[in-house]
């Protein structure tokens, strides 16, 4: 029997099966719970609705466990060329999702992640001596990384019938309403002036014009010790701060938009009005309340929270259920306590690298 | 990356390891230390500009940031090499900075985080073998020092008052003169490794005759009445500085003259103070570099570089030379920048069309390379013969 166990089979999990692999245990050793085995099969089709072409992470947006060599030395050796390594220098290398769903489909075969996953969905984590019990069966270790908790939608929209999330499979009408101001928002703008769309941006506020989500002395120990000293209620403010939607500046996003105003086809107004369809590109529910795994966890094992967030240690583990013989970690998006960007490939990393030294650590001992 | 302070130095050390190891096996290899001593220059400099400027105004470092940052620990690396006088030949030096940074950046970008998954993350730091380094560098640096302080060569007071010359060194080390110390009769020098310091030498053959020595120092030294050079070095190297050489009177006398020593490392004249004699500051077949010096009254040329010499002649003040101010002859290739050269007398008497009051001459398919050199009251400023050649900067 395995005796480290990952809860959700997406791609926090699947970096933290491939950290794990590398840090030396055989797919034997390690349980996946998930009811489908593709490790992109709830980003995939999201990717897909709003016709994302590249990633917005850069040099370390991949699921290998070492950062090096990342995609751009492969795509270098793939395309003969020396383009992809002199980008990822500048920091100008986005994969496309196309390369970027090769390189999950490779690894998924290279690792036998397949042998690891059992198709089932865990409802209950429950702490027992030295481990834990997921719905029955005992495990000493375990990461859970249950994913987005599901589809935000605006309340007074909830029962309009033209609505579509924009992570959902959509056409474009010829009038579009977008709600939203991030990243996937301005990608629609974009797509539905493409597809010779009329566009109103519905906005509660200017969207924000960041590189990446975070600033980058936040994805390093620079900006964490800094953030991991800072009070729970100062931390949670910071957090919903650095929460607000954003994408990143260029030319690329700006000349479009500016074109389309000009010609009176895009404009920015507080509410939807009497467009034929409605794009919420207003992200994910917030907060592990909307997790039913993680709600019952805090609720009935007195796991630590502040806010919306599980009240997590700095290495990304559930401090009250974690000790010398067990581990209990949180990986993806609701581990910001511990990390920021947890949400992105290099905050699932982090989870994960700490995750295994845990392990090691115990089955040593 | 965002490096923490602790990373930057760490990831400093580890990536110094080899070529510090490297340098310390040169140096046991050629007998000198001048490798450990680039190294140590390229090590603390690096380690000076993380301290003090990286850490502070790059809390985000992208990787293409390397090149410029390693184009000033270069310069901030030349920079130190010549302020303590290290005697690196500029070619493997280069070579050796280049290489250690090419291993930097491999370790920085692939080795590190290969070997260390949360290399990035923990902003370069390397776990508790990083924390060694702290400990393993003041270790290295003090056995390195202690090695060079236990194989310094002897020092030989030379105590105040007149000494009977001619003194000759045939060995290794440090002849330091108390103040009022002279010798009479000139000092010779037949020993690599010497350094005298605060020693005047009155009258003698030469001064100082040095030959067959390499990194021979003179420091504080004065001459004066010596009848022949000043200072003469023959198939040498010499450090010559801050002294003073008295020839005026003595038509056939040079201040100091070093040469026949192509081959070996480089010579330095700076900041000297000479007076009359034949020739100043004279090269034959010598790569040299004479900067900072006051050479006046001379009879023939103040500054010479002959015969396939090569150097930089600069910073330097030349005052009432007879003919010549600044001389690069004979295929010489001479740096010449930074010179004030006032007042060259021409010399009529000697009936040569070469020396009417030339402030700087090339002659003889000798290259001059001319940078800002301030020329006042020179008959002629500039002037070439015998199909030479002056490039101005």
């Amino acid at each position: 029997m395995a005796d480290v166990a990952i809860v959700g089979g997406g791609l926090a999990g699947f970096i933290a099966y491939q950290t794990l692999r590398r840090g030396g245990l055989e797919p034997g050793a390690i349980a996946v719970f998930d009811p489908d085995p593709d490790p992109v099969a709830t980003w995939r089709p999201r990717a897909e609705a709003i016709r994302q072409a590249r990633m917005r992470s850069e040099s370390d947006g991949h699921c290998y466990p070492a950062s090096f060599p990342g995609l751009a030395p492969r795509e270098a050796m793939r395309r003969g060329n020396l383009t992809p390594l002199a980008q990822t220098v500048c920091n100008r290398y986005r994969p496309t999702v196309r390369e970027f769903l090769r390189h999950v489909d490779e690894l998924r075969e290279r690792s036998r992640w397949d042998e690891s996953v059992l198709p089932s969905r865990v409802a209950t984590v429950s702490p027992v001596e030295g481990g834990f019990e997921l719905d029955g069966a005992r495990f000493r270790h375990v990461l859970l990384a249950p994913g987005h908790p599901g589809l935000s939608l605006p309340s007074e929209l909830g029962d309009d019938t033209r609505v579509v999330h924009a992570y959902e499979p959509h056409a474009y009408a010829s009038r579009v309403a977008i709600v939203g101001a991030g990243m996937a928002a301005a990608t629609e703008w974009l797509n539905a002036l493409d597809a010779g769309a009329e566009v109103v941006s519905v906005r509660r506020r200017e969207p924000l014009r960041r590189p990446l989500n975070l600033p980058r002395p936040l994805f390093s120990k620079r900006g964490l010790r800094r953030f991991h000293a800072t009070p729970p209620a100062e931390r949670a403010a910071l957090l919903a701060e650095l929460s607000a939607p954003s994408y990143p500046p260029g030319r690329a996003w700006d000349e479009p938009v500016e074109r389309a105003a000009e010609e009176g086809r895009f404009r920015v107004a507080a509410s939807v009005n009497g467009e034929e369809e409605v794009i919420c590109a207003t992200g994910f529910q917030r907060g592990y309340v909307h997790d039913p795994l993680l709600r019952r966890l805090a609720s009935e094992h007195g796991v630590a929270t502040s806010g919306r967030w599980l009240a997590l240690a700095s290495d990304s583990t559930v401090p009250a259920l974690t000790d010398e013989t067990r581990t209990l970690a949180v990986a993806g998006v609701q581990a910001q306590w511990a990390y920021p960007a947890s949400d992105t490939l290099a905050g699932m990393k982090y989870a994960a690298r700490r995750f295994v030294r845990r392990v090691k650590a115990c089955r040593t001992r | 990356m965002s490096y923490t302070l602790r990373g930057r130095l760490e990831s400093r050390l580890a990536a110094s390891i080899l070529p510090f190891l490297a340098t310390c096996a040169l140096s046991l290899g050629l007998g000198a230390w001048w490798p450990l001593e680039l190294a140590g220059a390229m090590i603390g400099a690096g380690l000076a500009l993380d301290v003090g400027l990286y850490h502070r105004l790059l809390p985000y470092q992208p990787a293409w940031a390397a090149l410029p940052l390693g184009l000033l620990e270069l310069t901030a690396t030349i920079a130190l090499v010549r302020l303590f006088d290290v005697a690196a030949p500029l070619e493997p030096a280069l070579w050796f900075f280049f290489g250690s940074w090419v291993l930097a950046q491999v370790l920085a970008h692939a080795g590190w985080p290969l070997a260390r998954l949360t290399y990035a993350e923990d902003g370069g730091e390397l776990g508790r073998g990083g924390l060694g380094l702290f400990v393993l560098a003041p270790a290295a640096l003090v056995v390195v020092l202690g090695t060079a302080i236990a194989t310094q060569p002897p020092t030989v007071r030379l105590t105040a008052g007149v000494h009977r010359g001619p003194i000759v060194i045939r060995t290794s080390q440090v002849l330091q003169g108390e103040k009022g110390a002279i010798v009479r009769g000139g000092i010779v020098i037949r020993a690599s490794d010497v350094t005298i310091r605060d020693v005047a030498v009155v009258g003698g053959e030469y001064g100082f005759d040095v030959e067959h020595a390499d990194n021979v120092r003179l420091e504080r030294v004065s001459v004066s009445d010596a009848k022949l050079d000043g200072i003469h070095a023959r198939r040498s190297s010499v450090t010559v500085r801050q002294c003073r050489i008295d020839s005026v009177g003595n038509r056939w006398a040079q201040g100091i003259d070093i040469s026949f020593s192509f081959d070996k490392h480089p010579s330095r004249v700076t900041a000297c103070t000479i007076v009359g004699g034949m020739e100043g500051i004279v090269t034959h077949f010598t790569m040299a570099r004479i900067d900072g010096n006051h050479v006046s009254r001379t009879a023939l040329r103040a500054i010479s570089m002959t015969e396939m010499s090569m150097g930089e002649i600069s910073d330097n003040e030349v005052w009432d030379a007879l003919g010549i101010g600044i001389f690069c002859n004979d295929m010489s290739m001479c740096d010449v920048d930074g010179n004030v050269v006032v007042a060259t007398r021409p010399d009529r008497a000697s009936g040569d069309t070469a020396r009417i009051g030339y402030g700087v001459l090339s002659s003889y398919h000798a290259e001059v390379e001319l940078g800002d050199n301030e020329l006042r009251a020179n008959p002629v400023p500039v002037g070439t013969v015998a199909d030479a050649h002056v490039v101005r900067k």
